[in-house]
């Protein structure tokens, strides 16, 4: 084990400009999932009733406070979908250095260890300059012993983040028989059972939390609902990664046959040619969404009732402060999810041209324009984002409707919800938009030499 | 009527200078390109071949000399023009990569014909006879990845002819094949393009490659060392 | 090359069926392109000894019109020789007889630069493999031609590497040449 760390330094240590940006993204993505995770336990550790100057009081009660907490976990979704298209930086280079150690005469079962090991060191070092800070950050804010429970709390989360990236990077890996003679398979197996799996494990989840809250018949308990929250929106994600991946093979398809511009052509092509691809880059993005949509809804509907309440006396403005801080918390971790997951396509689409400049810089010497180039990476993104991000427009009205419904709200805000699909749409072309110098660059001659 | 035709310069380069880095790939090259001719550009590797046809090209910009070509100077053109002269006057035949991976043979070779903005059916008519003259029509809906490495050598020959270029530039086309089908390819090259009259730069360390040239200079230190190529050959004939 | 001789060819072509000279002349030329064309006084004596050892006789004469020729045709004893020919292995290189290499030493012995005449022979090898790739790829050109000048492609090809590797260890060569 010791033999296969060190190797991993050495490796980690001679490896390319990519393959460090794969690792400090990693680290990145590392500490965010940390300092979240911190957030989480600090707030969890709190015991009973208290009184905070935080937040007009949001963290004063229990109950309050297992939302936020669920909340911060939540936000591992976007981070966990960050860090997977990390992984795929420099996969290239990273599967054919892993040939080279078989050749050399590593087994597979090493191979894979040492691979694994890589993302462990990666998070290790993400996870422990997080760490380092949120405690100070957290200890400074609260200007209090923090109870040993939240102790406690920080070394699981340090402990368990790299120690998950290690268990994921093994677990997709377990498919790369990186075979001696450099060629690297992927076994591919048929996609239908990932799918199952990534459908059946979520659902399964899901009834077990609702048998949880059936039995206790104690309505949504402590851990029941989180790990509903938690079920559903996999389920929704897996969903969305299906629908993704299945728009952009029809899509291809269709437009590949039909398309009439090279730009047009190219981009089709290439999403009928690995849909799933597009579909891991966009997932984050279409669960934000739905999120989004729905919340957005909800939050105008809540607004109102808090501001002008139907039947009793108003709200004390302690009360509306109290409600509305609340609400925005909750848009905050949206719009931070919104974020992360933008992130994590402009990663993916920068990645994605990373690994073909060769041939993007052998098509600009045989005179293909930038301009067309450019626009196929565009398309790229928004052709199969337009139909799944109407999708989870309908999707995110659907919840906020039902919300409405529930509520029995006076108004029922269509528009602004609406537009939010527009805006992610907007964002994600920007985020994708970001790669454009990426790809100037890679177009130069100078990648022409390199096999 | 032919050799006259082949005194006529279509391209010429004088003193290039090109540095990458720290290694200087050319220092003070010089070649001239003749109307309607295969010149061979030969040399050990690093000898900097590939740069001086990226120079020629208009591919890359040297850092010092001068590019002529049809009256204007390709060092000092802007990349959009040059980019349309690339598309249009010149044909790229690589080594390898210059087929999209994703796209089929007949599309391959329809692309240029479509940046041209002539129409996807029309492109496909005029691709369809450029596989069917290199004997690949058969593999016209395969991808790259589906062919053997002189099929796609001959579909990236498609395209590099199908605009019908002045002038083509080939960087070690055959670097990659076997001999059989390294005879296939150059066959074909040079029999389309001596039809047409399409002068061609080839870069190959390959002798048997650098055969199929009217003429040959051997490139060493950055530098075109011209052989006393005619009185040589006048012994031997 | 010890085995190589014009009677084994006459042998193989008489293979064929009974011919006569000047018509076994004419199907060396046409089958084996490229090679040294046979002179005709070198088949009719290489004929008279076959007979002589048996492995030929005459067949008898047939005029065609023209002058009067004499028929050759194959014995058993010449089917053995044949077939006891082309089943034994020819030796790879038996000699290193490289006259280029030979015209280098001398260079160097001679006090002179070699790297002048390599080059020149790089040149000359280099026009010739042109010639030969001309014919090869001429339109309507058969295989036994394009084989046989491949064949000389490949030699000219191995010739013009070992020059240049020679080119560029021409300082170690002149250095042991002068100290030996």
């Amino acid at each position: 084990m010791t033999g296969d760390l060190a190797l991993a330094w050495l490796l980690a240590r001679g490896s390319d400009r990519r393959e460090w940006w794969r690792v400090l993204l990693t680290a990145l993505g590392a500490a965010l999932a940390t300092a979240l995770g911190f957030a989480a336990a600090a707030v969890a550790s709190v015991e009973g009733q208290v009184s905070t100057p935080y937040f007009h009081g949001l963290l004063n009660q229990p109950g309050q406070r297992a939302g936020v907490v669920v909340t911060l976990l939540l936000l591992w979704v976007p981070v966990l979908g960050f860090l997977g298209q990390c992984a795929r930086i420099g996969a290239v280079h990273r599967d054919r250095r892993l040939a080279g150690l078989r050749l050399a005469g590593a087994t597979a079962r090493q191979v894979r260890r040492i691979a694994a090991l890589e993302a462990g060191l990666a998070c290790l070092l993400g996870a422990a300059v997080a760490a380092s800070f949120s405690a100070l950050l957290l200890l400074s804010v609260l200007r209090q012993p923090l109870p040993a429970a939240a102790w406690g709390g920080f070394a699981l989360v340090a402990v368990s983040v790299p120690l998950l990236a290690v268990l994921v990077s093994v677990l997709a890996l377990r498919r790369v028989v990186a075979s001696p003679l450099g060629r690297v398979l992927r076994v591919r197996p048929a996609h239908s059972r990932v799918a199952a799996l990534a459908v059946v494990v979520p659902a399964a989840l899901v009834g077990l939390a609702a048998l949880l809250i059936v039995t206790r018949s104690t309505g949504p308990g402590q851990t029941a609902f989180p790990l509903l929250v938690f079920s559903a929106v996999a389920l929704t994600g897996a969903g969305a990664v299906g629908a993704a991946g299945v728009t952009a093979r029809f899509l291809g398809g269709r437009l590949a046959a039909r398309a009439g511009n090279p730009s047009m052509l190219l981009a089709a092509e290439r999403l009928r040619a690995d849909p799933w691809a597009t579909a891991r880059t966009n997932a984050a993005v279409l669960l934000v969404a739905v999120v989004g949509v729905g919340f957005t809804g909800v939050r105008e509907m809540f607004l109102d009732v808090v501001h002008h309440p139907r039947q009793g006396v108003p709200y004390s403005p302690d009360d509306v402060a109290f409600y509305t801080t609340g609400i925005d918390l909750a848009g905050a971790a949206v719009l931070v999810a919104l974020l992360i997951s933008l992130a994590g396509l402009a990663v993916g689409t920068a990645e994605s041209l990373a690994t073909r400049r060769r041939g993007l810089a052998a098509q600009a010497a045989a005179g293909v324009p930038r301009k067309v180039l450019g626009r196929a990476l565009l398309l790229e993104t928004a052709l199969p984002l337009a139909p799944a991000m109407l999708l989870a427009g309908l999707g995110g009205t659907a919840i906020h409707l039902v919300y409405g419904r529930i509520v029995d709200a006076a108004i029922v805000p269509v528009l602004v919800p609406l537009l939010v699909p527009v805006a992610v749409y907007a964002a994600c072309l920007l985020a994708a938009a970001t790669s454009l110098p990426l790809l100037s660059r890679s177009v130069r001659p100078a990648e022409l030499r390199f096999a | 009527m032919r050799s006259t035709e082949r005194t006529v310069p279509v391209l010429t380069a004088e003193g290039l200078t090109k540095t990458h880095g720290r290694t200087e790939a050319l220092r003070g090259a010089s070649v001239e390109l003749r109307a309607g001719e295969i010149l061979a550009v030969s040399g050990a590797s690093g000898s900097g071949k590939s740069t001086l046809l990226h120079c020629l090209a208009g591919i890359t910009r040297p850092d010092g000399g001068s590019v002529v070509y049809a009256g204007q100077r390709l060092d000092t053109l802007p990349e959009k023009r040059l980019s349309e002269l690339r598309r249009t006057e010149f044909g790229v035949l690589f080594q390898f990569g210059q087929l999209i991976p994703e796209l089929t043979a007949l599309d391959n070779v329809a692309l240029p014909l479509m940046l041209a903005g002539i129409s996807r059916g029309a492109a496909h008519v005029r691709a369809y006879e450029w596989l069917e003259r290199f004997g690949v029509r058969g593999q016209s809906e395969l991808r790259p990845g589906e062919m053997s490495g002189g099929q796609a050598q001959r579909v990236a020959l498609a395209r590099a002819l199908v605009t019908e270029p002045k002038v083509v530039f080939a960087d070690e086309p055959t670097g990659a094949l076997d001999s059989l089908a390294s005879e296939d390819v150059m066959t074909a090259l040079t029999h389309t393009v001596r039809e047409a009259g399409t002068a061609v730069l080839l870069i190959t360390h390959d002798a048997q490659v650098a055969a199929y040239a009217d003429r040959e200079v051997e490139l060493r230190d950055g530098t075109v060392l011209v052989p006393s190529d005619a009185q040589a050959m006048e012994v031997v004939r | 090359m010890i085995a190589m001789s014009t009677r084994h060819i006459l042998l193989g072509l008489l293979a064929g069926g009974p011919s006569h000279g000047y018509d076994l002349k004419r199907r060396h030329d046409e089958r084996f392109p490229q090679a040294r064309p046979l002179a005709y006084g070198q088949v009719y004596t290489t004929l008279q000894r076959l007979v002589r050892d048996g492995l030929a006789e005459i067949d008898g004469t047939d005029s065609d019109g023209g002058p009067e020729r004499t028929l050759y045709r194959s014995t058993d004893e010449g089917a053995k020789e044949l077939l006891g020919w082309t089943g034994e292995i020819t030796p790879p290189a038996p000699f290193v007889t490289n006259e280029i290499f030979a015209k280098v030493v001398c260079t160097i012995l001679a006090s002179a630069d070699p790297a002048d005449y390599l080059a020149s022979q790089r040149t000359a090898h280099m026009a010739r493999m042109r010639e030969l790739t001309a014919v090869k790829t001429a339109p309507g050109t058969d295989l036994a031609t394009v084989l046989s000048a491949d064949y000389a492609l490949n030699h000219l090809d191995a010739d013009l590497r070992w020059m240049t590797t020679t080119a560029a260890r021409l300082g170690t060569l002149t250095a042991e040449v002068h100290t030996a």
